[in-house]
């Protein structure tokens, strides 16, 4: 039996390991999980992993060290399918958020100083698609258990996964949340993607653009609008940039100029 | 249809005798947000003195999001577990109005049964209302109901005028007959028409409808949409918390560890991005001026030239969810000629122009 089932290998590169540990805490799923494909390496679950040809990898984290960068590659050439989990591996998480590499240089040195690392050398933080092709993507910190199993699953059955390409604003409306924007509250909620069940704004509390920047937001027009709601230009910045990573790298460039 | 009248000390204990068996929505207020519908456990949690929900009672019909059935190789299983009996109660006019504009689009050529078992388990117990500053009603003459209400209740202070719409309603009412008064007072009546003319004087916005489906036909080519699609967060929300919008979308969530899928549906908006994407990836309405204009082409020229009146009901509820004030009110005067005070008409000419 053990043949036809899904080789499987899930890796944690640099994160806080919450998207690994969000699949173990599929406890109610978790011996379906284990039944439906064959899990070859996954080194928080188990200790007897096996390093050869996969059907599809999950690779959880950034990618901030030269070893990183090996391990991933080697990962690639095994894996026929890889799949980005989580924000960091999507984009670049929050430790990618300074944008240019003078600027993670400067901060380097300030915390580190001259200090030669022997074990790997580290690099600015990035997603993994900057070293690797990816197939799939997951966002989410963490992703969230309906998010993955709706994706197991239909991976699972034959079936391609769905990508959200909605706002956070949509889930928070079937939520019937009261907007917070409109009240003048800094929510990046209409630039960032769905899928976390708009949990911050049902509680009351402001989306802080955790599960990453939605590629098809209206970025520009969300940024005057908090402008014009008296929020400061840096700050506004900064909120935005804080789990953007390096994908809306131009938008930071480009943005304030608009104006005449 | 007859009228009759309700001390208010009744109306809860009439309340009491008719949801024993059914369960009874009603408007509450959120914790630190506005009103929503909710299944009522406690009377003192329903709040009258509200102007519109979040969301509009078409959720009580179709879910935002709900299982339609399962499926499996052999085996098809229809799941109608919203469809419990209900009473609404404290619905508006305009909520009213939209509801019947939503039998439109579910009932009368093809009936879809998850819309229309609902409809025919729910009793409409609507109540009157004070229009906000955001209310078009008037303009949209929904401010009234002559059907689509089992019973409504006009408040006059002191006392209720109950208007007996249906059988359904009338038998409610026999239920604590001793309840109400069949007598209605010349002075009730005068309390009556006082409370109408104050109420329609109270409306502070109006719109000409009737103009809106030549001026969008003469206005299709506009700058207008270009401004809206540029300052457009296309966040979803005008459609959602619209009466009469009915778009959705299925999905298959496959069960794991079984050979079975839960065929679920949920609501989708026009003016996301990927509503209009098909197989292939191709997308007919990528740029959000063209969504916007396709939404407003549906609430304010198709439906009027079809039907004869806007498929808006004047709730105020784009006017009080949209964060860069694209809604019916500064459109509809903007294609009238108006200049409006609207974050997307300053963004424009602030950042863009």
């Amino acid at each position: 039996m053990n043949q036809e089932k899904l080789k499987i290998g899930i890796y944690e590169l640099t994160g806080c390991a919450g998207d690994a540990l969000l699949i173990l805490d599929c406890e109610k799923e978790l011996i379906d999980i284990f039944n439906a494909v064959d899990i070859q390496s996954f080194l928080m679950a188990k200790s007897d992993n096996i390093e050869g040809e996969l059907d599809v990898a999950l690779v959880e984290g950034s990618v901030t060290t030269e070893k990183e960068i090996e391990e991933l590659k080697d990962i690639r050439k095994r894996a026929k399918l890889v799949v980005a989990l989580g924000l960091c591996a999507t984009v670049g998480g929050i430790q990618a958020r300074f944008g240019d590499r003078e600027e993670w240089e400067e901060n380097y040195k300030k915390v580190y100083g001259d200090i030669d690392m022997t074990h790997t050398r580290p690099v600015q933080s990035k997603p993994i698609d900057e070293y690797i092709e990816v197939d799939y993507y997951l966002p989410g910190c963490p992703i969230e258990k309906e998010q993955f199993l709706n994706f197991f699953t239909r991976f699972l059955k034959g079936n391609p996964p769905e990508k959200s390409q909605n706002p956070v604003c949509v889930t928070c409306k079937y939520n019937e949340n009261d907007c917070l924007l409109k009240k003048g509250v800094l929510c990046l909620g209409p630039v960032t993607s769905d899928g976390c069940g708009s949990i911050c704004i049902n509680h009351n509390l402001p989306c802080i653009g955790c599960w990453g920047p939605l590629d098809v937001a209206n970025r520009t027009a969300e940024f005057y609008l908090l402008q014009e709601k008296g929020y400061d230009v840096e700050e506004i910045k900064k909120k935005m940039a804080n789990f953007s990573g390096t994908k809306i790298a131009e938008f930071f460039k480009k943005v304030g100029k608009e104006k005449r | 249809m007859r009228v009759i009248k309700l001390s208010k000390e009744n109306l809860f204990p009439f309340l009491e005798v008719i949801s024993e068996k059914t369960g009874l929505w009603a408007p509450v207020r959120k914790p630190n947000s506005g009103h929503v519908f909710k299944e009522i456990d406690d009377f003192a949690q329903i709040d009258l003195d509200y102007t519109r929900t979040i969301l509009p009672p078409k959720k009580i019909f179709l879910p935002p999001s709900f299982n339609m059935f399962k499926a499996s190789k052999n085996n098809y299983e229809e799941d109608f577990s919203h469809v419990s009996p209900k009473i609404l109660f404290g619905i508006h006019p305009c909520d009213i109005h939209g509801l019947l504009i939503m039998d439109r689009f579910y009932s009368y050529v093809f009936d879809d049964p998850y819309y229309s078992k609902a409809r025919d388990n729910t009793l409409i117990l609507g109540h009157s209302c004070w229009p906000d500053e955001n209310c078009l009603c008037k303009s949209t003459n929904t401010h009234i109901v002559e059907e689509g209400y089992d019973l409504f209740f006009t408040d006059l202070k002191d006392s209720y005028l109950v208007w007996i719409g249906s059988s359904k309603g009338d038998d409610l009412i026999r239920v604590k007959a001793e309840l109400f008064d069949e007598n209605i007072a010349e002075k009730d009546i005068q309390n009556f028409i006082q409370w109408r003319e104050e109420r329609d004087e109270a409306f502070q916005t109006e719109i000409n409808f009737s103009a809106m489906p030549d001026l969008m036909e003469l206005k299709y080519n506009d700058t207008l949409w270009e401004k809206l699609g540029d300052a457009c967060l296309a966040c979803g929300s005008c459609t959602n918390v619209c009466p009469t919008c009915n778009c959705y979308n299925v999905h298959d969530k496959p069960a794991l560890g079984e050979d079975s899928s839960q065929i679920v549906r949920c609501w989708d908006a026009c003016t996301l991005e990927n509503y209009s994407e098909v197989a292939g990836g191709e997308n007919f309405r990528k740029k959000r001026s063209d969504r916007l204009k396709l939404w407003y082409t549906h609430k304010l020229q198709a439906y009027i030239s079809k039907y004869g009146k806007p498929s808006c009901v004047g709730c105020g509820r784009c006017i009080a969810t949209c964060p860069v004030d694209i809604n019916v009110k500064t459109v509809a005067h903007t294609l009238d000629g108006d200049k409006v005070d609207s974050f997307w008409n300053r963004f424009h000419e602030e950042v863009r122009k």
